[in-house]
């Protein structure tokens, strides 16, 4: 080998095979320049690669932001909202058909104010007030 | 195996901010990387339907890459030029914002002007590379070469950034 070249930079990507790390390795214990050249492209490697990753603009991928804001949110908030959208449904639920004898107050609590306290994307901006029939039925 | 996301939306999450740094990385120019964001993830959803599972991010990255150089191409309504010098008469002209760009990012500053400094092919395989994440492999599926030429332009790119910051 006369001189490494770019088998340096492969090899900081990992991107080179065993017995070609093997003969890296050997010609860098006798060459002071490929040695020193490792140095200075791993600095460089380094500093490519210590550049900021941007945050998206605002609005420019709406599912994306949508992502984003539950966790940004008090997660306390989260929970207290969705119960409270829970407690929503459950009193329409109530008002609409005041007679219906097939569900109770403690199953609806039961089956949504489960998922509510247990996922998170249950917030506000994604809940979707279920088909009263279903609930009912 | 690679896992292929299955929705437009999911792409759109998991790659959307990659996207946006590949290209600002590219031209230093913030307005430019988003619209290049857009036209992507437009095309991805476009392509989504006839995908064949395979290397998700080589396909992917191959999108990036030809909608960024039709970008240029439409910018500089120079089709027949040479990429490369295309893609750096875009940098050029897109000067001034990168300015603005530059002060209102410290960080960095100087590292992302060597960037753009770099001739085309180098400053893709680097950045591909060290801000996507990519491996050769996948970078030579994006960009269509041999593997042994990513290898090349990674090295002598950052051969060239040296010489740049020091």
């Amino acid at each position: 080998m006369s001189h490494a070249g770019e088998l340096i930079s492969a090899y900081l990507d990992g991107e080179l095979a065993r017995h070609e790390i093997d003969q890296l390795q050997a010609h860098l214990a006798t060459c002071g320049k490929c040695a020193a050249e490792m140095q200075e492209m791993q600095s460089v490697r380094s500093a490519v690669r210590s550049l900021p990753l941007l945050e998206l603009p605002p609005g420019l991928i709406p599912e994306a932001d949508a992502e984003v804001v539950p966790l940004r949110r008090n997660k306390g908030f989260l929970v207290g909202a969705a119960a409270a959208a829970v407690a929503l449904v459950i009193a329409i639920a109530a008002i609409v058909t005041p007679s219906t004898p097939s569900v109770t107050l403690e199953e609806l609590n039961s089956r949504y104010g489960a998922r509510a306290s247990l996922d998170p994307a249950f917030g506000p901006a994604k809940v979707v007030v279920p088909d009263l029939g279903d609930i009912l039925e | 195996m690679e896992s292929v996301p299955l929705t437009w939306e999911e792409v759109a999450r998991v790659y959307g901010r990659k996207i946006y740094n590949f290209a600002y990385r590219l031209t230093g120019n913030s307005d430019d990387a988003a619209d290049l964001v857009q036209e992507v993830l437009l095309r991805v959803r476009k392509g989504l339907a006839a995908y064949q599972p395979g290397s998700f991010e080589g396909w992917l990255w191959r999108i990036t890459r030809n909608a960024f150089l039709d970008e240029v191409r439409k910018r500089n309504r120079r089709p027949t030029a040479p990429l490369p010098d295309e893609v750096d008469r875009w940098d050029m002209a897109s000067s001034p914002s990168a300015d603005v760009e530059y002060s209102r990012i410290s960080i960095g500053d100087d590292v992302q002007k060597a960037l753009l400094e770099l001739p085309y092919e180098f400053r893709e395989a680097v950045v591909l590379c060290d801000i996507v994440g990519l491996s050769y492999e996948e970078i030579a599926r994006a960009v269509a070469v041999p593997v042994g030429t990513v290898r090349s332009r990674i090295h002598r790119g950052r051969k060239l950034l040296r010489e740049s910051l020091t």
